[in-house]
């Protein structure tokens, strides 16, 4: 009875880990998983191609020792930022919500059982997360880094090191996870935990995002050695699985042994405090959550927002205002895409402050004057704000409830389209610019500072237009077809190409500046390419009806031969 | 007045709405009954223009409601058989909202808004969220949602779930008041005493077809049947109650 009731219960929390109300009637689970999967299997397969050229014998030792060492901090670092991601996107699945509470609480259902096969859900999707990234680096990676001459035994240690490491590194970050959510649950009254929780959550994408991008390179002798990046040592948790590796692995140096010591004092103490405090909290919430109702947000001090336009556009823009704002999910998207963004622009600005000389004049202050840098920085910002808010308007919120849009005289999609422009520059481009224009307006003299303002203002209305095209829905209302079309790859790809853009438009920019004639040629070629960009919208969108369910591309493609 | 001609709806091989036809007259309220699954909800989702139908057509004051969709979603008030809302809004943002998307003018909205919220019991929490309102609450704001723009023709379905006594009697009166002011009501229950006490016509449907359409006074002289649930037990259900709950005791005790 109790072993059917856990199989019964661990596919339901195991299912439960992504949130199903997103998708469309077409959508299924195991795709949107099986997405998922396939994209970490995507990027393990571009590691492992950087894994492969440590094969050759033709690299001298010291820089074998160094790339190797370079490889293995990659793979760990990625594997706890994957598993950080994960655990932070099945944050609210770890503890039992109002739902499990009503349905199970009635059922002769011990907790213990409900509390195993929550954690069984969990192992689960943790173990699944760290094999599908790590299902094609792991065969060549252990090949590459056995030691040398370590005989028959060595392959299968440096196998076996491998993949303990990676799941013990991704066991470290997960419990840190957890424990601190069950630290909170346990010590906060469940409404404010509930309110915490969210600002816990944003917090900690952010800070997984940033350590990720702007952890500094340590993974030599010299640096690992030196006293001044102790400090960084002792709090990047990546080079203490760096150390637990080469432990693992035979191949140990000395300045690794300090890290690996810590590795294994931080993973059982993790560990077992987590393992300690969750399964207090566990319990003690299922028993709060009978007891009070599910979180009231608070959020009254929202209560007037401007209008946007006609009625439609106000209704449409304070509607998507409201969602991102209150909606924990939305923000979480958001805060991804701005986590990407703020490590590329502190990445930017640091750069700037190593090029500074301490106690130059002001002068000769690079932070006065029009720099590449902050240009760059600003427009870095602008496309991933612009971004994440887009891919937020394609994530509906309540689906059930958008069929009083549906009802309602709200017109076509164009006047739709309208809407939803305002609403994305209202979240997007405002904000962001506003305060760009701040720092700006603050650091450099008003020519330079107003005129890029107006450069960001224009490539930020850009990047709304070309995100927006084909987009045939009002934010947030459309379900979520999983698999449809390759969303990571293309994303990666303008990321890729915007990378490569940004740095020479910033260059360009900057003689712009000063020279009125290039200015104005700029801004026009912008203006330009806006115009462009809305008539391409304007055609993807013309004479389509209003989308709601997120619809499979056809089997078979229409030529529409007629319209010529 | 609203009409239907032979509408069906198919899903692949089940037949939802099998050639439906009838007529809901200004000044009347008509209900329209069956049991589960007999395609009651999907006809109301026909007529607001929700979901499409297989044939037929559907006529509002004699113009096919899909010649001008746009004009006709103005003049009809819709309340869901679910209470699907927006629960990050509160029940304030949430009016606003309609108002704005069916282009009311703003501060005669927001007066008939507040007149609502009053009225119906609601002003104190209209700044809560709907995630903290009750079944009841939420269906008084799905109905102000409705009443908003003053529609001519109002579909209800299942209008009365959730509501307490008092709040039930309101509308009770109000759809009656409604249709005396010249309204086209179409109320879809289960409550047959309810429905017995405010509809003066009633459309039976059974296995998607309907199976009576006529005023109430009429069918009970037809059938010789002192109430509508005699009336309805005859047309639309097929097995015998009490047989039925006997083999159920018989089924858990066995």
């Amino acid at each position: 009875m109790v072993k059917t009731q856990f199989r019964v219960l661990y596919r339901q929390f195991l299912f439960r880990i992504v949130d199903l109300e997103l998708l469309s009637t077409q959508g299924e689970i195991s795709k949107l998983l099986g997405q998922f999967a396939s994209l970490l299997v995507f990027l393990g397969l571009i590691f492992s191609f950087a894994v492969c050229g440590l094969t050759g014998d033709d690299m001298p030792a010291r820089a074998r020792l160094i790339a190797s060492w370079g490889i293995e901090h990659l793979l760990i670092a990625t594997t706890m930022l994957i598993v950080g991601l994960f655990a932070v996107l099945s944050w609210d699945s770890m503890f039992p919500d109002q739902r499990d509470v009503l349905v199970l609480v009635p059922l002769p259902v011990r907790a213990s059982t409900m509390f195993l096969a929550k954690v069984a859900a969990i192992a689960t999707g943790l173990a699944v997360t760290v094999a599908a990234l790590n299902v094609l680096p792991g065969f060549p990676a252990p090949l590459a880094l056995a030691p040398l001459n370590s005989g028959l035994i060595g392959l299968p240690r440096s196998f076996a090191a491998y993949w303990i490491t990676m799941f013990a590194a991704g066991a470290f970050i997960f419990c840190c996870v957890l424990g601190v959510q069950g630290l909170a649950a346990q010590v906060l009254p469940r409404r404010q935990f509930l309110r915490v929780s969210s600002l816990l959550q944003i917090a900690a994408f952010c800070v997984f995002v940033s350590t990720y991008f702007l952890q500094p390179s340590l993974a030599s002798p010299e640096a690992l050695t030196a006293v001044h990046n102790q400090h960084w040592l002792a709090c990047l948790p990546s080079y203490w699985f760096l150390g637990m590796f080469e432990q693992l692995n035979g191949s140990m140096q000395p300045a690794l042994a300090p890290l690996a010591i810590r590795a294994w004092v931080g993973l059982a103490i993790a560990g077992s405090a987590t393992t300690f405090v969750y399964s207090l909290s566990y319990f003690r919430t299922l028993r709060r959550i009978a007891e009070e109702p599910d979180i009231v947000p608070r959020f009254h001090r929202l209560r007037w927002l401007p209008r946007l336009g006609g009625s439609l556009e106000t209704a449409i823009g304070q509607f998507s205002i409201r969602t991102l704002l209150r909606s924990r999910k939305h923000r979480l998207i958001l805060a991804f895409y701005l986590g990407i963004g703020l490590a590329l622009t502190i990445l930017f600005v640091e750069m700037l402050a190593i090029q500074q000389q301490p106690g130059v004049a002001s002068a000769n202050n690079l932070w006065r004057h029009p720099n590449a840098g902050l240009l760059v920085s600003s427009v870095v910002m602008m496309f991933f704000g612009v971004l994440g808010t887009r891919v937020g308007f394609a994530m509906p919120l309540d689906l059930t409830a958008n069929w009083i849009f549906r009802v309602t005289p709200v017109g076509g999609v164009t006047e739709c389209l309208q809407a939803s422009r305002r609403a994305l520059l209202v979240l997007s481009v405002v904000p962001i610019w506003t305060a760009w224009a701040v720092v700006l307006l603050w650091l450099w003299p008003w020519w330079p500072a107003a005129g890029h303002l107006a450069v960001l203002a224009i490539l930020g209305i850009a990047v709304a237009e070309v995100t927006l095209a084909g987009f045939r829905k009002i934010p947030f209302t459309c379900s979520y077809l999983p698999g449809k079309s390759n969303v990571h790859l293309t994303f990666w790809l303008c990321v890729g190409v915007f990378g490569l853009l940004v740095d020479q438009g910033a260059e360009l920019e900057l003689h712009a500046l000063w020279h009125p004639a290039s200015y104005a040629m700029m801004i026009a070629i912008l203006l330009g390419a806006v115009a462009l960009a809305r008539r391409r919208t304007a055609v993807l969108t013309k004479s389509e009806a209003l989308q709601f369910e997120d619809a499979p591309s056809p089997a078979v493609m229409v030529l529409g031969l007629h319209q010529d | 007045m609203l009409e239907l001609r032979n509408v069906c709806k198919r899903f692949l091989a089940v037949t939802a709405v099998d050639n439906v036809s009838f007529s809901a007259r200004p000044g009347e309220v008509t209900g329209y009954l069956g049991p589960n699954a007999s395609g009651k909800s999907t006809t109301m989702k026909m007529i607001t223009g929700l979901i499409g139908m297989t044939s037929g057509e559907i006529l509002f004051d004699g113009d096919r409601i899909h010649r001008d969709l746009l004009n006709y979603k103005r003049r009809f008030g819709y309340v869901p058989e679910e209470p699907h809302l927006y629960s990050h809004l509160t029940g304030l943002e949430y009016l606003v909202m309609v108002g704005q998307l069916r282009g009311l003018p703003f501060k005669r909205t927001a007066e008939r808004i507040d007149g609502l919220l009053q009225l119906l019991g609601l002003h104190g929490s209209r700044h809560s969220p709907l995630s903290a309102y009750s079944k009841g609450m939420r269906q008084k704001v799905l109905l102000s949602a409705a009443l908003l723009h003053n529609p001519d023709l109002i579909l209800l379905d299942e209008p009365f779930s959730g509501l307490d006594v008092a709040s039930a009697l309101v509308i009770r009166n109000l759809l009656k008041e409604m249709a005396r002011r010249g309204k086209v009501v179409l109320l879809s229950s289960h409550e047959l005493e309810t429905v017995e006490r405010v509809c003066t016509h009633v459309v039976i449907l059974h296995r998607a077809k309907v199976v009576a359409d006529d005023s109430i006074e009429r069918l009970r002289t037809l059938m010789a049947l002192p109430t509508l649930e005699d009336i309805f037990s005859q047309l639309a259900v097929e097995q015998d109650p009490v047989s039925i709950s006997r083999e159920i005791v018989d089924l858990i005790l066995a």
